[in-house]
């Protein structure tokens, strides 16, 4: 068989493997140690977090909040990338754009997005205008920053080249700086999905009625590990999907530029 | 123009900028009030609060000195503690193919976790406090640890090893010789990134469930309507973050002199 198809197989096989490994291990520990008393084993979880596809949890199921997570994370993400993009490519291409930007920027980059929960919540309530706000900010400096040093990083000797031959701005900008940020932005769009996505569960872990980081919390209150396990297991799904999305997408896209993973 | 004359007009406008926005928050809150001071503090309030709570503990139980070392101490251990784990972690997972296959799945899987949504776990296995936090801090950081280790040691030329191997050095040797010092730039911007994460992750942690911390000053004072010292909390987390990881740049400055990479 072709050898990327092979490839392909053997790490899927390998991570069966590796899971199952890694689920005997859990289940060892958990019936055989005392870490039982805690923890439930694998079984029992896998049992919670298939049978809440049906039952629900709170307001509603687990895709249920999976849904209210992402409908949380994605208009924000969108919307503060394209900005972030625009903004940062305009910072390094006109001086003037930067220094007005870049003294504001800097005192709010060093702020993890997270310490802006308080005063978010204060501003705009526990609804969700306040998690667009947080995650917006988290997604916004990741890309601009990428965005910004993407084009910054331009190879000044093929702008030469290209205003030797008669380009003018917009040309150079088009077909030399821009290709040559393109691997950055994604860089920092996949940044931005993480930041993003672990912005939505801890807002929703702080304040919320609903989603992933809700379902987790809820399950402190009642001790609930199963709850919280659960969630965490449909968190790293989700996240995991949303990684490879961003990477297909930038495989598409980006093809002449491979970065590693 | 010149260079140095464009530069000079960059600091100028950059600090009108800051003038200009400075002016507009002061303007917004003390003057026109269209802001209440519950819900925005103006930039003077901001600094007398700053001085005034660097010295006393109301309204939230401590000073500013006090939460800060309580989120540092927190950090710090958290942050020591992936950079022991992770690093080598990261080194094996590269250098030998057997734990690749087998680790790097679960890896993937736990990386796309924000460390967060591990704090409850935490909490409910060893309860609120110290330990707790720190775990959380160290799942988080551990993370940018491995995978850059990971990377770094993958970088590794063949052709440098087989030079190695040429002149007759075993597995360890080139492991110890040509691997980990190609890998120690990228091993090092690890560690800063690992840092950026934890100290994320301990105000984050701390909004949750603590009793002392910037998170926790900040998050009491959301409750009493006391914006001021939540902005001077921010802003000190901020100030915070930037100072050590100042400190890991100049550290990674001296450890990796004579390499070509940009900061």
């Amino acid at each position: 068989m072709p050898k990327k198809l092979k490839e392909s197989l053997t790490k899927a096989g390998c991570a069966v493997i590796a899971f199952l490994v890694f689920g005997l291990l859990w289940g060892a520990l958990t019936n055989f140690t005392d870490v039982g008393m805690f923890m439930p084993g694998p079984i029992e979880t896998l049992e919670f977090f298939f049978d809440h596809f049906v039952e629900k949890i709170g307001p509603g199921t687990i895709p249920y909040h999976a849904l209210m997570s992402l409908k949380r994370i994605i208009p924000a993400y969108i919307g503060a990338s394209a900005v972030g993009v625009v903004l940062g490519l305009l910072m390094a291409m006109y001086w003037p754009v930067d220094a007005i930007v870049r003294p504001i920027f800097s005192i709010v980059r060093p702020i993890p997005p997270v310490a802006w929960i308080p005063l978010a919540i204060l501003w705009f309530g526990i609804n969700d205008e306040s998690k667009y706000f947080l995650i917006a900010l988290a997604t916004l400096v990741s890309v601009l920053q990428n965005a910004y040093d993407g084009a910054k990083a331009a190879d000044q000797q093929l702008v030469g080249v290209a205003k030797m031959l008669g380009a003018n701005d917009k040309n150079v900008f088009l077909t030399v700086v821009l290709p040559g940020a393109v691997p950055y932005i994604f860089a920092g769009l996949q940044l931005g999905l993480n930041a993003a996505w672990g912005q939505v569960v801890g807002s929703e872990m702080i304040r919320s009625v609903d989603g992933l980081g809700w379902i987790i919390i809820r399950g402190t209150d009642n001790n609930n590990v199963l709850q919280e396990l659960a969630g965490i297991v449909m968190i790293g799904i989700l996240g995991y999907i949303l990684a490879a999305a961003m990477r297909f997408a930038e495989n598409k896209l980006v093809r002449w530029n491979k970065r590693g993973t | 123009m010149t260079d140095k004359n464009r530069k000079k007009k960059y600091m100028l406008l950059s600090a009108l900028s800051l003038l200009v926005f400075l002016l507009i928050w002061e303007l917004v809150t003390d003057v026109l009030h269209i802001f209440s001071n519950l819900t925005l503090a103006s930039p003077i309030q901001v600094v007398e609060t700053f001085f005034y709570k660097l010295n006393h503990t109301a309204p939230d139980g401590g000073t500013i000195q006090a939460h800060m070392w309580a989120s540092l101490k927190v950090a710090l251990s958290g942050y020591a503690l992936s950079l022991i784990v992770g690093i080598p972690l990261g080194i094996f997972m590269a250098w030998y193919r057997p734990v690749d296959f087998l680790a790097r799945p679960i890896f993937d899987f736990v990386k796309a976790i924000p460390g967060l949504a591990w704090a409850p776990l935490m909490i409910v296995l060893m309860g609120i406090g110290f330990t707790s936090k720190a775990v959380t801090i160290f799942i988080s950081g551990m993370v940018p640890c491995v995978l850059n280790a990971y990377s770094g040691i993958k970088q590794t030329k063949d052709v440098h090893l087989w030079v190695a191997r040429t002149f007759g050095a075993t597995r360890m040797q080139m492991l110890f010789k040509v691997a980990i010092p190609t890998a120690l730039p990228m091993i090092m911007t690890g560690a800063r990134v690992a840092l950026g994460a934890c100290w994320m992750s301990i105000v984050a942690a701390e909004l949750i469930a603590s009793s002392e911390g910037l998170g926790y000053m900040i998050q009491q004072c959301r409750g009493i309507f006391r914006p001021d010292v939540i902005i001077v909390g921010m802003l000190c987390i901020g100030a915070l973050g930037s100072l050590i990881t100042w400190l890991i740049g100049q550290v990674e400055k001296k450890i990796v002199k004579g390499r070509n990479h940009d900061a």
